[in-house]
């Protein structure tokens, strides 16, 4: 037992390189897996409203603009949304899609908003909604 | 004399909002008080209008530090209710990120440690080693802090060589850096002094005030609920149950850096012997109606989810027994016939959890003591009865 023991310890960090980056400067990258903003590729989604019931912060709104021709609205509430990526795992046809933008405050809750129109798309889904397999 | 000292739930010594009300004699804390409630966010009610798979997420949010180990808790809990079994890969992922937290959690303490005890050198160098820990989470999840790996039947994301490699790189620095702090913790004088015969617990009161996690191994119960009643793979994971028998926060931490050397052995096991296979089942959207109780070892203790199901999309009840609520009544123990001094590193020894623990809010009359259930009209209506000629401050100057 001896005092000062963490005291090399501190000496030898001295001529270290400090443990951070200049964040506005140098950016780090982002993880393959990391989990940013949903979108939503409207070419592909068949309005099975799987993301919208799965959604835990109710981030997600498809409204119907046009019964006859198939025409739908959905918003993603980017204000909401707590970036759990489920409405991607919920997807049967990978429509839902998450990209890696991490800057993505804003002065306005608003301004979040993102929203896109577009008719019913008919594709075949990849796998049955995971979430419509035990409807009874 | 008797003074009374309300500290928190606002306090500049605390970090968390620990309500505490403690009688003094002098600097001698001769009983002491915990007010509960302040932090109460109504987590349990919501969980009750959410369907399952929503109620994974919002499970995750109740704490920031362990939120693996409530979503763990509960999926455990409702794959039990669907009765389906998550694939052995999904589980040793699951195990695996369940122990990288323990790592994280672990480390995190470590630092405050340090910081409550006078030491801040040693928590910057701590937390900035706990940046590796954090990395690695990074790479497997995708995410730092809410992870969000479980799903009902498995897990999210998979694993491939690379990431396997990469771990057990970052794990043998991890290793290296827990040596020398168990070295350095456990030798520097005055480090030792001032955590040495703190907050003593004996095993005897331990066990009788249903203390959890390291509080109580450190006062010689090797208890743990992965022994005792193996989830996930802990039956096929070689590892063994730390204690310490001082009892005080010296124990503590001793049993903590111990248990980070015994977490490094299980994931480089996991890591050697993942199986291959699917990583998780699909799972229905209802299960039966039927009730579980879920236990799981948290960094800071067991943790208990009971969940009841009555058959429909939403969970009728969902009850969070966190492990901070369990340490409460032996904090009180240790608390008493203390210095006031030690208050933050008493608390920090357990390593509280304030938005875990507070499940539950009791309204109790002052006068009369009588608890009782009221509406919010009724408590607006209160309010308006205890100053009813009070003028609201809409806009309040600074006085200076």
């Amino acid at each position: 037992m001896k005092i000062g023991a963490f005291i090399p310890e501190l000496l030898r960090h001295l001529a270290k390189k400090p443990a951070t980056v200049d964040y506005p400067f140098k950016k780090l990258e982002v993880p393959k897996g990391f989990r940013g903003s949903p979108y939503l590729k409207p070419e592909l989604c068949i309005v099975c409203r799987a993301c919208e019931r799965d959604c835990p912060a109710e981030a997600i709104e498809i409204t119907s603009l046009s019964e006859a021709e198939k025409k739908f609205r959905m918003i993603i509430h980017n204000d909401r949304c707590v970036h759990c990526a489920q409405c991607v795992d919920s997807c049967p046809t990978g429509a839902m899609l998450i990209d890696t933008r991490f800057e993505i405050a804003d002065y306005d809750r608003h301004n979040l908003k993102m929203q896109w129109d577009y008719i019913r798309a008919v594709v075949k889904p990849k796998s049955e909604p995971k979430s419509d397999q035990a409807k009874s | 004399m008797n003074f009374q000292i309300p500290i928190g739930p606002q306090h500049p010594a605390l970090k968390e909002p620990i309500g505490l009300r403690i009688t003094v004699d002098g600097e001698i804390i001769r009983e002491a008080d915990l007010r509960l409630g302040y932090n109460h966010r109504g987590i349990e009610k919501l969980a009750e209008s959410k369907t399952w798979i929503q109620n994974i997420y919002l499970m995750e949010r109740i704490c920031g530090i362990c939120s693996h180990s409530h979503t763990t808790c509960y999926v455990q809990g409702v794959e039990k209710l669907m009765e389906i079994q998550a694939p052995k890969r999904g589980l040793y992922i699951r195990t695996l990120v369940a122990e990288l937290e323990r790592i994280h959690s672990h480390l995190l303490w470590l630092g405050v440690a340090g910081h409550e005890a006078g030491f801040d050198s040693f928590f910057m160098y701590v937390w900035r080693d706990r940046e590796i820990v954090m990395d690695i989470l990074e790479i497997i999840s995708g995410n730092r802090v809410h992870y969000a790996i479980n799903t009902i039947g498995g897990v999210r994301r998979d694993l491939d060589e690379l990431q396997v490699k990469n771990i057990l790189d970052s794990l043998s620095v991890l290793r290296k850096r827990s040596e020398y702090y168990l070295n350095l913790g456990t030798t520097e004088p005055s480090f030792v002094a001032r955590l040495a015969g703190v907050g003593y617990l004996s095993k005897e009161d331990a066990l009788a005030l249903c203390a959890v996690g390291p509080t109580l191994r450190a006062s010689g119960v090797p208890m743990d609920v992965r022994k005792d009643d193996p989830y996930a793979v802990y039956d096929e994971v070689p590892f063994e149950v730390c204690t310490a028998d001082t009892g005080d926060v010296l124990g503590r931490t001793v049993v903590r850096i111990k248990e980070l050397f015994q977490s490094y052995n299980i994931i480089e096991y996991l890591l050697k012997n993942l199986p291959t296979g699917p990583i998780a089942v699909r799972a229905p959207r209802r299960p039966k109606s039927n009730e579980v109780v879920s236990r799981y070892e948290a960094p800071r203790g067991e943790n208990i989810h009971y969940i009841k199901s009555n058959g429909t999309e939403k969970p009728e009840r969902l009850k969070v027994r966190a492990p901070t609520l369990g340490n409460y009544a032996a904090t009180i123990k240790m608390l008493k016939n203390g210095f006031i001094a030690d208050v933050p590193l008493i608390f920090a020894a357990i390593d509280p959890c304030i938005c875990c623990a507070e499940r539950a809010v009791a309204i109790v009359d002052a006068r009369t003591g009588q608890e009782k259930i009221v509406s919010t009209s009724s408590l607006k209506q209160l309010k308006q009865n205890v100053s009813p000629n009070k003028e609201r401050k809409r806009e309040v100057v600074w006085p200076l």
